[in-house]
């Protein structure tokens, strides 16, 4: 087995060989078998991240010299040394404090190794799957190129041992999921959505930019582990919050919380594959990631905590209530991912390690269940001639046996029902949040957290379960669109639904079993500064009391909500339209179906303005600077239009014109 | 000597005159063959002028120079009245204004501007007495080579 930085180095580098190779063969030679290189490389990274979770499992283990993380440095980029004036007490600053020093080095401890391993099990399964998904279609060889060359943003970001790298992978992640949501460039809507995504990502940047220029002027150091190390100076300081707020914008961006989660849905434009992978596994946990990572950071702000579970209580909310009334399944599930998202949100929010840990499971779970949802819808709008409006469908159950087992797993474990694997992380979730409210001391906004939580329980129940119910069951209805097409998918598109539907039952019971999952992370290095409970023997660190209360209370208010999900969508209809009307009451319906007006008020307060600026200065340019250099060209040929007389083609003027000059000069040199 | 002097001066005002007449005349005149004598009227003004400098510097360079000159003017006189010759040919006209093909694209060369009307000549009559008697028979052969009886 090749040792730990061997599997590093290889984990990032055989994606973007197989980007690289199918970008510059697909078009001619690959053609058809364009997606080779990249199933390839990635079932290797998929290996490579399995053997790097037992190493970093080794190194955990070891003796205590190895615990720290394994960093290999493959170059330096920025070497500046004393870039920062030091101040003026400099006596006891540590060596290399104000160099500006960026390396391009990569790192591996426990929650790397989780995320590379989530990352290269759900891509690989997502490059199988567009095999059949993407067949046929004009740009195949463009698409694996651009999954390749996420799947190495993705592995860079997450392995990245410094701020700047870690910036550097999280844009490239940016760039890939807008070429993936406009791969139909034609189709405006896609352009745009993609535009959309871009933009709306961009506004987080902004905001994490400017917190890593903050971390620089306070710390003096890019790196993860000077800077983790130093955090406890800041204790209580302003600077703290600055900087934990600012990450947390960032966050925000690409994880679609609160303001900024308006690109999530229009970025459902893109093939099927991308949602899964990109809106539903990775790219939108990178955030959740970078919180994670930086928790010492936060440990120092509590009000920054509070923004973080406030913010994510908010988005859970929001996510749910849209969810229940959107009509088009993609979409349907977009709200859940937001919603889910805010779930790890305020489980990060939490602070303590038990609550790290149960958003890094959530994180994992959820890669698995919505992954297996999105794969799910793909079938079924393959089956359906690309309809994906969940009233024009119905009855699919008998034509596609495969994708309707695999979604009910899938719909099972989203809800929490036990023991699949969606119970155990929701469970890990509410007893942090529980932990905290009980025993914090702010037990206001947690409690309420709390509240929120159980509310979202029931949110998740129904939102899944409509369409479920809506599309499997019932009498059978096929959009004309269908054609011949309404059978179930070939091999390779129902394999790694079987996989994902297997991996959503089983790794939640799996890895929490013993707290397998929560001791594996908590050895963590940066992590391990985190509020937790006393050691108890056997080095169980990371697990609260076991909350048998909450487990039983969610349990039952998932069957509750289950069942009643049931009872109105397979029903008549008359049943589903008297609850609408019910809901209706306060506006309510009309306010969720509306997606709660982001996109009008986006659009008029900020998109709108921007536009106008922008014809402005599109109207400046051309009729002002525009006019300016036209001026210049033409210059000479108004100088040349007043000189061109002279040659008129009359003899005698020339003549007189020699006499004239001859004067002149005579004159000249007379005077 | 005073008398020198005057006559120089007499002299090349005299030169300068014809110099300036054959100028004039080069640009003004439009006949092919008038403006090649108003150049040769240039070139008799400039040879004036080296006579009158080379008596009053006692100098016969100046006139030895003015014989060559004459001699060379003929020369060139004759090439000249060629290619006034060979330019008429292409035209059939003397006037220069014939040959405007070497300008700008949009320059109109030469503005013809018609001649000012000249007014109409108001013919009085002359007061005519009604002649008396008889109409004289005139025989038709002396009506015919005589037109006025």
């Amino acid at each position: 087995m090749p040792d730990l930085k061997t599997l590093l180095i290889l984990i990032p580098a055989l994606p973007l060989a197989a980007a690289i190779l199918t970008a510059a063969l697909g078009k001619r030679v690959l053609r058809g078998g364009s997606h080779w290189p990249a199933i390839a490389a990635l079932l290797l990274s998929f290996l490579a991240s399995i053997a790097l979770l037992f190493e970093v499992q080794k190194r955990i283990e070891g003796p205590a010299e190895t615990r720290g993380p394994a960093t290999v440095t493959l170059w330096s980029w920025y070497n500046i040394p004393d870039a920062m004036q030091k101040p003026s007490d400099a006596g006891t600053t540590p060596a290399g404090l104000g160099d500006f020093r960026i390396d391009v080095a990569l790192q591996a401890d426990p929650l790397t190794a989780v995320m590379l391993a989530v990352v290269t099990c759900i891509s690989s399964l997502v490059a199988i799957y567009s095999i059949g998904y993407m067949h046929g279609d004009a740009g195949y060889w463009r698409f694996f190129a651009y999954v390749s060359l996420f799947v190495f943003s993705m592995t860079l970001l997450v392995s990245a041992n410094n701020f700047i790298l870690l910036y550097v992978g999280w844009e490239l992640v940016g760039l890939c999921s807008y070429l993936l949501i406009g791969f139909w460039f034609e189709k405006p809507a896609a352009a745009a959505a993609g535009m959309k995504a871009f933009l709306v990502n961009r506004v987080g940047d902004v905001g994490f930019a400017l917190g890593i220029f903050l971390i620089w002027t306070t710390f003096g150091t890019l790196d993860f582990d000077r800077v983790f190390a130093a955090a406890g100076t800041l204790a209580g300081d302003w600077r703290a919050t600055a900087i934990c707020l600012l990450l947390l914008v960032g966050a925000c961006g690409k994880s679609a919380q609160f303001p900024l989660h308006v690109w999530l849905p229009d970025a459902m434009e893109g093939p099927t594959p991308v949602s899964a992978l990109i809106h539903a596994a990775t790219m939108v946990t990178a955030g959740v990631y970078m919180v994670a990572r930086c928790s010492p950071l936060f440990a120092q702000s509590a009000d920054a905590q509070y923004a973080v579970a406030a913010i994510g209580g908010i988005t859970a909310l929001l996510g749910g209530i849209i969810a229940i009334t959107q009509t088009d399944l993609k979409r349907i599930l977009a709200y859940s991912t937001i919603s889910h998202l805010g779930y790890m949100f305020v489980a990060l929010g939490v602070g303590t390690l038990a609550g790290v840990t149960a958003g890094m499971f959530h994180l994992m779970t959820h890669a698995f269940f919505k992954a297996l949802l999105f794969l799910a819808a793909g079938s079924v709008m393959h089956a359906a001639g690309g309809v994906i409006d969940i009233r024009r469908l119905g009855g699919l159950r008998r034509r596609l046996p495969v994708t309707y087992w695999t979604f009910l797993v899938g719909c099972l474990s989203i809800a929490g029902v036990f023991p699949l694997a969606g119970f155990w992380s929701k469970d890990a979730i509410l007893a942090a949040v529980a932990d905290k409210a009980g025993h914090g001391g702010e037990g206001g906004l947690y409690g309420f957290l709390l509240l929120s939580t159980f509310l979202g329980v029931v949110l998740i129940d129904f939102y899944m379960f409509r369409p479920f119910f809506l599309v499997f069951h019932g009498p059978e209805r096929l959009p004309p669109e269908a054609g011949r097409h309404a059978h179930e998918s070939p091999g390779t598109m129902t394999a790694p639904l079987v996989v994902l539907a297997f991996g959503a039952a089983v790794v939640g019971a799996y890895f929490e079993w013993k707290h397998g999952f929560a001791n594996f992370l908590a050895a963590t290095p940066s992590l391990g500064s985190l509020p937790h409970p006393p050691v108890e023997v056997g080095g169980h660190v990371a697990s609260p009391p076991e909350h048998w209360g909450i487990a039983v209370v969610s349990s039952a208010i998932t069957i509750l909500g289950i069942t009643a999900a049931a009872v109105v969508y397979l029903g008549n209809e008359k049943r589903a339209a008297r609850l609408a009307a019910f809901m209706n009451i306060f506006g309510m319906y009309s306010l969720s179906y509306g997606k709660f007006f982001f996109d009008p008020i986006y659009s008029l307060l900020i998109v709108q303005p921007l536009l106008g600026v922008a014809r402005l200065a599109a109207w400046f340019d051309r009729h002002v600077i525009d006019a300016l250099v036209d001026f210049c060209g033409r210059l000479p040929s108004m100088l040349g239009a007043v000189l061109r007389p002279v040659q008129g083609g009359v003899l005698q003027f020339y003549a007189l014109a020699m006499a004239l000059g001859l004067l002149a000069l005579l004159g000249f040199l007379l005077m | 000597m005073p008398h020198e002097l005057a006559l120089l001066h007499n002299c090349l005002l005299v030169g300068a005159v014809l110099f300036g007449i054959g100028l004039v005349g080069f640009v003004t005149r439009r006949n092919m063959i008038v403006m090649f004598l108003s150049a040769e009227i240039m070139l008799q003004g400039v040879s004036l002028s080296l006579v009158a400098w080379s008596r009053f510097r006692n100098d016969f360079g100046g006139q030895m120079l003015v014989l060559f000159i004459i001699a060379v003017a003929a020369c060139e006189a004759a090439i000249a009245l060629a290619l006034v010759l060979m330019l008429f040919q292409r035209r059939g006209k003397l006037d220069i204004a014939e040959w405007r093909g070497l300008r700008e694209a949009n320059q109109p060369g030469f503005r013809e501007e018609p001649p000012p009307e000249a007014p109409p000549e108001v013919i009085e009559p002359l007061p005519h007495l009604t002649p008396a008697g008889v109409a004289p028979q005139i025989p038709r052969e002396e009506t015919d080579y005589r037109p006025r009886m």
